[in-house]
């Protein structure tokens, strides 16, 4: 039986040891040591265990992508057949391992996965170098597959009204480079653009040296830093001038406006406005995050609508989904706010999002709310940097575009500096500022900008 | 495509391939494709998985001239007349276009099958 004295003893240590946080300089192993192997960026966190992950991030993304569908295209020819092996031999050489490959692409980056045993790293090293320096790009290839596969990705995108209006919020908040749609949508004429000679092209700058960069969570960097020396040292430099390279990174600039698009696939209106680009950046503003997750709109705890304001100003309206978003990038954000659901409650809801924003900005919220607000924020930035899915591609998008890869103590404390002053500041700004409005799906009842009190 | 040939073994042989080369020249001439338009890849049997397949990764212009070349073939042969000089294929012309893909499938088809009955061994 635990005497009173025991417990009295210990419980203040307990507590003093749960409070060291994670992010102090005690847990090094969440932070990324960067390096350099034969020329490429290589990020690496050891982590002691049985699995490792190796991703490939490459600036490459539909920002940076010279013609419709490239980056799209490049992400599905990714394990595809190679000069040395076929893409059969890939996929029975990676079951056989145990091993998980997948490629992925954001506005921003296209991003190569693989996932292994630790004692596998040599394999799936010398597999990323191979597909980003030999792929064939074979004709049949494309047409057999990737073709396909683009045709099934379009119509997955396109067949979800809240990703609709988000890609159309992008145009219509950045126009070009940031702006690009993600997957070209199903009425665009992208198939004259891509050829597999084209797509070779584009892939030779987007896989060169100075284009990629290489986040590993788990291997032993001494080892991680051989192999890839020994792996990349062929990865081309990539300055031959062609009209198929990525684009150069333009600086990205807000414009804002209204669209709406009549549809049958559902209802859904986005609201957004310029937010804050990602941590390391110039333009990077915690309190954006913290009104993001103060707006919120989607509970964190089962079975109660949650503190946040957009989930209290929608609590009458049973069909609806609410969500708020900064979607940060390299040198700019968006600040979005999602309805979706049936047409007469979007329409009604979106005026409610407006009077909790403007609620915000007059400074009506309680202190209390704010401080659940920062928490929540906190908890995301660091949870997302944390979590191999997400913390992947935003360490190697850092070391691509040159700003600082993700310091977990930095971003926490940056949030926890937050005060209230700044995020009534943040929420003026939205109201007095451009905004951007799409409307996607029955646009006969959904409102207008300037029925719901926004400017555009 | 697979008709037991004895061509490894000539080419290994320079003396015996310079000897039959004329010979092999003479013969493909008198078989008498070339004079109808054809190439040599045109009369490989079609009805085959892997030629099927082949056929469908031709480049769009050379699957356009195969159907041509075919059909003008096919009009001379109802006919009972034979092409024009001019019109009729040249030895320089004919060169295989349709036999390196339906290799490459065909290994592939191996590769395939080879893979499915691997057996592992550590």
């Amino acid at each position: 039986m635990l005497s009173r004295s025991s417990l009295s003893r210990n419980a203040p240590r307990a507590f003093a040891a749960g409070r060291r946080s994670m992010a102090s300089a005690a847990s090094p192993a969440f932070q990324y040591d960067v390096s350099e192997a034969s020329g490429v960026k290589v990020a690496n966190r050891e982590v002691e265990g049985p699995t490792g992950t190796l991703a490939l991030v490459a600036k490459a993304g539909s920002r940076y992508q010279p013609f419709p569908g490239f980056s799209d295209a490049l992400d599905r020819f990714a394990f595809k057949t190679t000069l040395k092996r076929s893409a059969l031999r890939i996929t029975r050489e990676t079951e056989l391992l145990g091993g998980e490959i997948s490629s992925t692409h954001s506005r921003e980056n296209i991003v190569l996965r693989t996932k292994f045993l630790s004692k596998d790293l040599p394999y799936f090293t010398e597999l990323l170098a191979e597909v980003a320096t030999q792929s064939k790009f074979a004709d049949h290839e494309l047409n057999e597959v990737v073709r396909n596969l683009l045709k099934y990705k379009q119509q997955a995108v396109h067949s979800n009204p809240e990703t609709v209006a988000v890609d159309a919020a992008h145009g219509v908040a950045f126009h070009r480079g940031l702006g690009a749609s993600i997957t070209p949508s199903e009425t665009s004429p992208y198939e004259k653009y891509i050829s597999s000679d084209a797509l070779a092209e584009f892939a030779q700058s987007a896989y060169s040296k100075s284009n990629i960069a290489l986040v590993a969570s788990g291997p032993n960097s001494a080892e991680l830093s051989k192999w890839v020396g020994q792996f990349f040292k062929d990865t081309p430099t990539g300055n031959a001038s062609s009209k198929y390279n990525v684009l150069p990174s333009v600086a990205s600039k807000y414009y804002g406006g209204e669209q709406r698009i009549a549809s049958k696939i559902g209802n859904a209106v986005v609201i957004a406005f310029p937010g804050s680009s990602a941590f390391g950046t110039a333009g990077y503003k915690a309190e954006a995050s913290v009104l993001a997750a103060l707006l919120g709109g989607e509970s964190t705890i089962k079975w109660t609508p949650g503190f946040s304001l957009l989930s209290q100003a929608t609590k009458g309206f049973n069909q609806l989904r609410v969500s708020t978003q900064n979607n940060a990038y390299s040198d700019a954000g968006l600040f979005t706010v999602t309805l979706s659901g049936q047409a007469d409650q979007v329409g009604a809801a979106s005026k409610n999002v407006v009077d909790a924003l403007k609620k915000a900005a007059a400074g009506e919220v309680a202190s209390e709310d704010i401080k659940k607000a920062i928490a929540l924020a906190k908890f995301r930035a660091l949870e997302s940097v944390q979590t191999l899915e997400t913390g992947l591609e935003a360490t190697g998008s850092g070391l691509v575009h040159g700003n600082k890869p993700y310091q977990i103590n930095e971003i926490a404390q940056a949030l926890e500096k937050v005060s209230e002053q700044q995020v009534k500041e943040v929420a003026n700004a939205f109201l007095t500022g451009k905004a951007t409005l799409v409307s996607v799906g029955d646009i006969h009842q959904l409102p207008f900008a300037e029925d719901i009190g926004l400017t555009v | 495509m697979s008709a037991p040939s004895l061509a490894s073994y000539i080419v290994k042989r320079p003396w015996l391939k310079s000897w039959l080369t004329p010979l092999s020249h003479w013969y493909t001439d008198a078989a008498g494709y070339r004079r109808l338009g054809l190439k040599f890849d045109d009369l490989i049997p079609e009805e085959s998985e892997n030629v099927q397949k082949a056929i469908k990764r031709l480049p769009a212009k050379e699957a356009y001239d195969r159907v041509f070349r075919i059909r003008r073939a096919f009009q001379c042969s109802i006919s009972h007349t034979l092409l024009p000089a001019h019109e009729q294929t040249k030895p320089s012309e004919d060169v295989e276009y349709l036999s390196p893909i339906i290799r490459e499938v065909e290994k592939e088809a191996k590769e395939r099958a080879d893979l499915d009955n691997l057996v592992v061994r550590k």
